[in-house]
Formats: structure tokens, sequence, C-alpha cells
């Protein structure tokens, strides 16, 4: 059996142990490969940057557990962005499972980071069922569909929300989503009500999302892990996911070279065949 | 690290661990970190629904406003909620055969409801907003890149709609044009899927990173 036959016939196990070495391998060496920054993510952040101090923003936390990876570094530095620039933040969830607590910890561990107070410079609204009613009936009243935060104190005790009544007051929507509620933050309130908005989405989504930027929907996009580091390097707070976008760069190299090798093999033993054939 | 976060750190390391040993082969461990989340992702979305939707938007602002008492007293409070309460616990008549008919109307309504909803907001928030930004000036004062990016979307927009024109035999112009519009699906199948190993990637590296950086960490606070 020649090299390129028993490689065809590789367990697909000895895949998965490279592609586990190649991911442990730059956390243990790091390699510092070179980032560079999309006009996408630039202009999400130029647009977050320019925005006026003490704007109040949208903080979007549309996204499953699974994909923290991904997503929490984006909420994490968009967070930090906004923070500095003293804006007052509300936290949502269209999620169910994690989204709720992960804005809480988020945004609390951030706002310790900056001073900031919770009910006067940010509030968590938590979680409710049905997202497009929820998306919908916030541009009458926020406080209709929350009438109370995610812990459970009433919308009127909290000093922030006293002059936020809908997305009139909101000047801007940061959404990082794993899924289509992305979609309908689109459709619904940039489309229905113009608050200006940027896309923090999983690298599965980022091609859909350019679409929207192309249109001029969104005013940014960050893509994956990729996104996550370009938005960490802008705010300069080079953390997880500039850390991963080594192990992520070493891992394409290697599924590249399994590609390239296994498109030899086949059309190697391809050709064989056929002769044995003729 | 306190005694519970290095607990938890465990927990999370366990069952991160005992899913990726499906990789080797199935096994004990896997079915028990699968069962488990099943288990809880049922329990928690039947809590979730409970508390969201039928305590805090139905029950409490029938009983919190008193409606019951103030109907008889002349006030009428949101004893409406009545209504969308008893279409959707005909949802349930799907079980019994003999009522499954019930069903019927508040599939009705959730049906009208959304229609309605979506068509609107389908229309005027992605399909109007995607055809403007294909209709392009093909020659822009932008320079040369701008004019030559207008004409390959405006070419590859409309050679994609083609293809999937389909009461006429793809032949002749019909038939080149939608060969072109099959290589424009073609390399946006490419972007997606290799953006879909990126994003795979990313979630193991994040898996990855827990392990070394979190659980790993935590033995130091142990020994």
């Amino acid at each position: 059996m020649s090299f390129w036959e028993r490689f065809e016939k590789m367990d697909r196990r000895w895949v998965y142990l490279m592609v586990a070495i190649t991911v442990i391998i730059p956390f243990l060496i790091p390699m510092r490969f070179p980032i560079s920054v999309s006009p996408e993510a630039r202009k999400f952040y130029e647009t977050v940057d320019n925005l006026p101090d003490s704007s109040v923003v949208m903080l979007v936390f549309d996204y499953y557990p699974s994909t923290i990876a991904e997503c929490e570094p984006m909420a994490i530095a968009g967070a930090r962005h906004l923070f500095k620039k003293h804006c007052k933040i509300i936290t949502l969830s269209n999620i169910p499972y994690g989204g709720p607590s992960m804005a809480e910890s988020v945004t609390r561990d951030v706002a310790e980071e900056f001073g900031k107070v919770y009910g006067v410079d940010f509030v968590n609204l938590g979680y409710k069922y049905g997202y497009v009613s929820v998306l919908k009936g916030m541009g009458v009243s926020i406080e209709s569909i929350f009438p109370t935060d995610n812990r459970g104190t009433p919308l009127s005790e909290l000093p922030m929300m006293d002059s936020i009544i809908n997305y009139e007051q909101v000047d801007f929507i940061f959404e990082v989503a794993d899924n289509a509620t992305a979609d309908y933050w689109i459709s619904i309130v940039n489309a229905g009500y113009g608050v200006p908005m940027g896309v923090g989405c999983t690298a599965v989504m980022a091609p859909k999302f350019y679409a929207f930027f192309g249109a001029g929907q969104i005013v940014g996009l960050l893509g994956g892990m990729k996104g996550a580091a370009e938005y960490e390097i802008l705010i300069n707070r080079r953390e997880k996911a500039f850390r991963g976008m080594d192990v992520q760069s070493l891992v394409h190299f290697l599924i590249i070279g399994l590609v390239i090798m296994g498109n030899i093999g086949y059309f190697i033993t391809k050709t064989g065949k056929r002769k044995i054939i003729v | 690290m306190s005694g519970i976060e290095i607990f938890q750190t465990w927990i999370i390391a366990f069952f991160t661990l005992a899913l990726f040993s499906f990789l080797y082969k199935d096994n004990p461990f896997y079915k028990l970190a699968e069962n488990i989340f099943a288990g809880l992702t049922t329990g928690y979305q039947v809590g979730l629904i409970w508390d969201t939707v039928i305590i805090q938007k139905l029950w409490n602002p029938i009983t919190q406003y008193q409606a019951w008492w103030k109907f008889y007293f002349g006030s009428y409070g949101d004893w409406w909620l009545i209504v969308p309460g008893i279409l959707g616990f005909l949802m349930f008549s799907r079980f019994f055969r003999d009522y499954s008919w019930l069903s019927r109307t508040p599939l009705a309504v959730v049906m009208g409801v959304t229609s309605g909803v979506f068509l609107t907001t389908q229309i005027h928030g992605l399909v109007l907003p995607q055809m403007q930004s294909t209709m392009l000036a093909l020659w822009s004062n932008q320079g040369l890149v701008a004019s030559l990016l207008a004409v390959v979307t405006i070419v590859g927009v409309i050679s994609t709609l083609i293809y999937f024109y389909f009461s006429h035999e793809h032949v002749g112009a019909l038939g080149v044009t939608a060969k072109v519009g099959i290589w424009f699906i073609m390399i946006s199948f490419g972007a997606h899927f290799g953006y879909t190993v990126m994003g795979r990637v990313s979630l193991l590296i994040g898996r990855v990173q827990f392990l070394i950086e979190d659980w790993l960490g935590s033995f130091t606070h142990i020994f």
C-alpha cells in the first residue's frame, strides 16, 4: 500500500490528535502572528468612538454559552469601550440559556474596572420570551416589556431608566449574536426605528452579515474570534480573542495542508485505479 | 479562587472532557454528559417559560391588579389576558385525538399575527434595503475599483437570480448566465465553509483555553 493510499484510509482520530496538538502548542509557546484590522471592524470601532459621552447604548447578549469563545470577547471589549466613553449601557438578551447571566457577569466585572454603578451607569433587563414581540414592544415602551430588571427590581426604581422610555432615547445598538435574532434587530429595530447598530457575530454567520454591512444597514461587523481580536486591538486591550488567534492561524495551516494532501492523494490514487481498470 | 469556584471549574472540565471523549469512541462518560445536558436544558426551558410567560405575562397582570375582584366591582383591569391564555391552553388539545381540532384556532391566530408582522418587517427591513444596495451606478467617481465592484455585484445578483428561474430550460444565453450564477453561488459556499471552519476551530480554542488556563490553573489553588 502506497503512502497516499494509507493517507486516504487514515483513521480520522489521527486528524483529531493533530488538531489537538496544534491547538495546545501555541498556548504553551506564543507565536504572535500578525493580525490586521478589517475595515468593517474599524468602522464599528469608530462609530462607537464617535458617540457623544453619556450616550445610551443597548449591549445585546444574544448568544448561547456554547459560543462564548467567539462572542464573549466581543461583548467584553464592547463593554470596556462603552464604559470608557461613559456611555449608559442597557443589556438584555433574547436567549433563554445563559444570556441574562452572561450579561450580568460581563457588565458587572467590566463596570468594576471603570467604577461604574448599577442602576446609574448600566442596567441589565434580562430575558423575555418571544423576541419579535419584545423588539417591537420596546419601540413603544421598554418598561411595558421589562417591568423589572434581571433581578426583579422595578425599572422605576433605577435612576438611569428615568429618562429612557423607548428606542428614541437609544443612540446605538451593539448586538453580539450567534443566531438569527441579529436579523430581527436589523429588520425590526434598525429599519423600523432607525437606531444605528453594529453586529458582532459568530464566524458561521459573518458572510451573511457582509450583505447588511454593504447595504449600510449595520455600521460595522465583527466576524468570529478574528473580529473580537480586532476589536481588542482597537481598544488596546489584547486578551482572550487575541491570544486565541495564534491557535486559529496554526490550525488553519494544518487544515489547508490536509485539504491539499487529501486532494493530491485523491488524484494520484484515482489515476492509479484508472490504470488498473484499463 | 474560592472553593465553590474551583468546584465549578472541575465540573465544567469534567463535562468538557466527557464530551470530547466521543472523538475517540462512544462511551458511558459521553452518554452521561449528553443525558444530563438534555435533561437540564429541558427542565430549565420549562421553568423559564413558566416564570417569564405564564407567571410574569399572564398570571401576574391578572392577579396583581385583582382583575377578578375588580371585574365584580366595576374595574376591568387586565382581564382580557384570559383570552390569549385560553388560546394558549387550547394548543394542548392536540394531545387528545377527539379534541385536537380545537388547536386550529390558536394556530390560526399565531399564523395570522406572524404573517402580518413578518411580511412588513421582512420587506421593509430586509428585501427593499438589499435591493436598493444592488442598484448601483456602474461608473462612479469613487474610482475604478468601486466601479468594478459594482459590476461584479450586479452580474452576481442577476446571474444568481436567473439560476433560480426554473420556468424555462437553461439553454442559450439563459444557460450561460445561469452557469455564471452557479460560480457565484459556489464562491459564496466556499466563503461560508471557510468561515464555518474558523467558527468551529474557535469553539475548540475556547474549550482548550478553559482547560489550560482555568482548569489547570485551579491546580495551583488546590496543591
